[in-house]
């Protein structure tokens, strides 16, 4: 889809919109200030914005592309950046006032891709590392052992421990040192998929528990829907406006050359075990819902999804368009939509449409596009098998997600 | 004085030179190690140059340059002479000084090699800790290259025991003050005092051999475990 032409959404997700309204009221809500520049041999990043941080803030970009730079320049590990950084308005650093400060001195954490625990001391020690150097410490190693699920392990050698419970010890560690802002770079990018699902449960967990505020960088688009609730894309040193989750992800439809997508959140309305499938409501009018339905969630895993809003993605290649309603179709979700843009490609069009406030990305080919005659305001309806929805963590992740 | 009370004499002189050497070296080396292991600049090369020198340079050389600056009429032995009030050449003062030069490679480049080993990652971790990097010297560099501070040290002290050149040019033979082993035997083997001589010689042999025996066994089992936690 890289020859799509270029396009600003012009409506956008509603439940997004209220997303965003939460994150502003909130009197606790901390923000980041960048104004930097930092030159590498050939590669420049630089950056200006500021960021209202929110629960999670998504770093997402290709590698290379300077997300861990950045996180490494926030942190205070790249002395040669130049330019100016505060977090809640205290500054940490103002190149021009020759004011630096150090990582050190920051109060900011910061959790590997390796973990980086020290080898001559055992998990428990490696976590009281951060404590000890902490004057007015708040959190005790024992409820970060509990936070974190490490009581077991805690006299353990950090050298005998797997991958993922490296990266607990890692993020318990980093906690102690009681940071105002953690950043995490692809922390469990190494790990296999079923012990990263478990590592950002808990994540999401801790977020909750201690409202700390995390910047996490991934090039998984599917992890970032899961863990954050909005997203900054980083490409060729430049960061983008910072946007909801699921707007950041559909802007990325026009920019990318990964797959065009549908990225919502639905709220799990009830499981239906005997077919197999569970279904998800989305709301299309006012006092009116659709039904959405998915492969039946593990509930071993989460028993109670139940009014939960799940994060949820739907590939713009599964979704296909009828003209009259697919009542006697084996395809189980249909919704009615109007089609609000075309985008044409060389052998396909992408199509947007809103299925009440939801916007939906369909990839049909030309063919079809010229058979139905379809047109900007069709009402049409928009078809996709349950296979087809998928839920990062509950559902078997698409492949190249 | 007895021949044997004289050696004992040189053998404490022997062992006071060599041990003040080898706290001296651990204090200049360790900083000038890890200046060297985190610099990159290409003048680098001429400071590694300089620290290498004595292993290739006769003993001789840097001991008759070495006697040029600490004699009255040169401008160190001077200020030495106007500071402490007596004259550097042909004193203890003297053959420490040469042997710290002399030694040098022997506690700096262990040391550079484990340092620039070490590498950056625990100390970025330790940082993000709040760890100063006094605090990170002491927490985690130390522990995580303590074979090489053992191996460091015990070279540096093996070495200065075993000096001569230098010593005999800049020390002389004085007695008590710069009399060191090495030069008693010499002198016993200049009067054909053979017997003597076997002593000395047997006893700093079997004495270099036990001590670098130990460095290496201390030195495996640091290997061993860091092994294992490199592993991790």
């Amino acid at each position: 889809m890289s020859t799509l032409s270029n396009s600003t959404n012009t409506s956008s997700d509603s439940p997004s919109y209220s997303e965003q309204l939460a994150i502003s009221d909130n009197p606790h809500a901390t923000s980041l200030a960048l104004a930097f520049k930092l030159a590498f041999n050939s590669f420049v990043i630089s950056v200006e914005q500021e960021i209202h941080l929110s629960a999670v803030t998504g770093v997402y970009g290709d590698s290379g592309s300077g997300k861990s730079t950045l996180l490494r320049i926030i942190a205070g590990l790249e002395q040669q950046a130049v330019g100016k950084i505060s977090l809640n308005g205290k500054s940490l650093q103002d190149s021009a006032k020759k004011q630096y400060i150090k990582a050190e001195k920051r109060q900011i954490g910061l959790v590997f891709q390796d973990s980086r625990l020290f080898p001559h001391l055992s998990v428990y020690q490696n976590l009281a590392y951060g404590a000890k150097r902490q004057k007015n410490s708040q959190l005790s190693i024992e409820k970060v052992l509990t936070l974190t699920k490490l009581k077991s392990l805690q006299h353990q050698n950090v050298t005998q421990l797997s991958g993922g419970e490296k990266q607990r010890v890692s993020i318990a560690r980093a906690l102690l040192a009681e940071p105002k802002l953690l950043l995490l770079d692809e922390p469990f990018s190494a790990l296999d998929k079923s012990t990263k699902s478990q590592m950002l449960t808990i994540l999401k967990d801790i977020q909750q528990q201690l409202n700390l505020p995390m910047l996490y960088v991934s090039h998984s688009l599917s992890e970032l829907q899961y863990i954050a609730d909005q997203l900054i894309v980083v490409s060729a040193g430049k960061i983008s406006t910072v946007n909801p989750i699921h707007q950041a992800i559909h802007q990325l439809n026009n920019a990318e050359e990964t797959s065009p997508k549908t990225s919502l959140s639905l709220t799990v309305a009830e499981h239906l075990p005997d077919y197999g499938l569970t279904r998800l409501s989305l709301p299309i009018a006012q006092d009116k819902t659709a039904s959405i339905y998915l492969p039946l969630l593990e509930q071993t895993i989460t028993p109670s999804l139940l009014g939960q809003k799940l994060p949820c993605m739907i590939y713009a290649r599964d979704i296909s368009i009828s003209i009259t309603k697919p009542e006697h179709s084996s395809i189980v979700n249909h919704l009615p939509a109007t089609i609000i843009e075309i985008q044409y490609g060389k052998t396909n069009a992408l199509v947007t449409l809103k299925s009440g406030e939801q916007q939906f990305f369909a990839q049909i080919s030309l063919w079809s596009k010229k058979r139905l005659a379809l047109t900007i305001q069709s009402t049409v309806y928009i078809q996709f098998k349950a296979n087809a929805v998928h839920s990062y963590h509950y559902t078997e992740s698409p492949k190249n997600a | 004085m007895t021949d044997i009370s004289a050696d004992i004499l040189a053998l404490t002189t022997t062992f006071k030179m060599a041990a003040l050497t080898t706290i001296i070296l651990l204090l200049l080396g360790t900083p000038l190690a890890w200046y060297l292991a985190k610099w990159q600049s290409k003048w680098k090369v001429i400071f590694e140059a300089v620290v290498a020198l004595p292993l290739v340079l006769p003993p001789t050389v840097l001991g008759f340059y070495l006697l040029l600056a600490f004699s009255p009429g040169s401008l160190p032995g001077q200020l030495w002479q106007s500071a402490t009030g007596s004259q550097l050449a042909f004193s203890f003062s003297a053959i420490v000084i040469g042997s710290v030069l002399y030694s040098l490679p022997f506690v700096v480049q262990p040391l550079q090699k484990a340092f620039e080993q070490l590498g950056d990652h625990h100390l970025e971790a330790a940082a993000m800790l709040g760890a100063g990097p006094i605090d990170r010297f002491f927490s985690i560099v130390l522990p995580l290259t303590k074979a090489s501070f053992i191996t460091a040290t015990a070279l540096g002290f093996a070495h200065t025991v075993g000096e001569f050149g230098v010593v005999l040019m800049i020390g002389g033979n004085i007695p008590g003050e710069t009399r060191v082993l090495s030069i008693a035997l010499f002198d016993h083997v200049e009067a054909f005092n053979y017997a003597n001589a076997h002593i000395l010689s047997a006893g700093l042999l079997i004495a270099s051999l036990l001590l670098l025996s130990m460095v290496y066994l201390l030195g495996n089992n640091v290997n061993k475990t860091q092994q294992n936690l490199a592993k991790s």
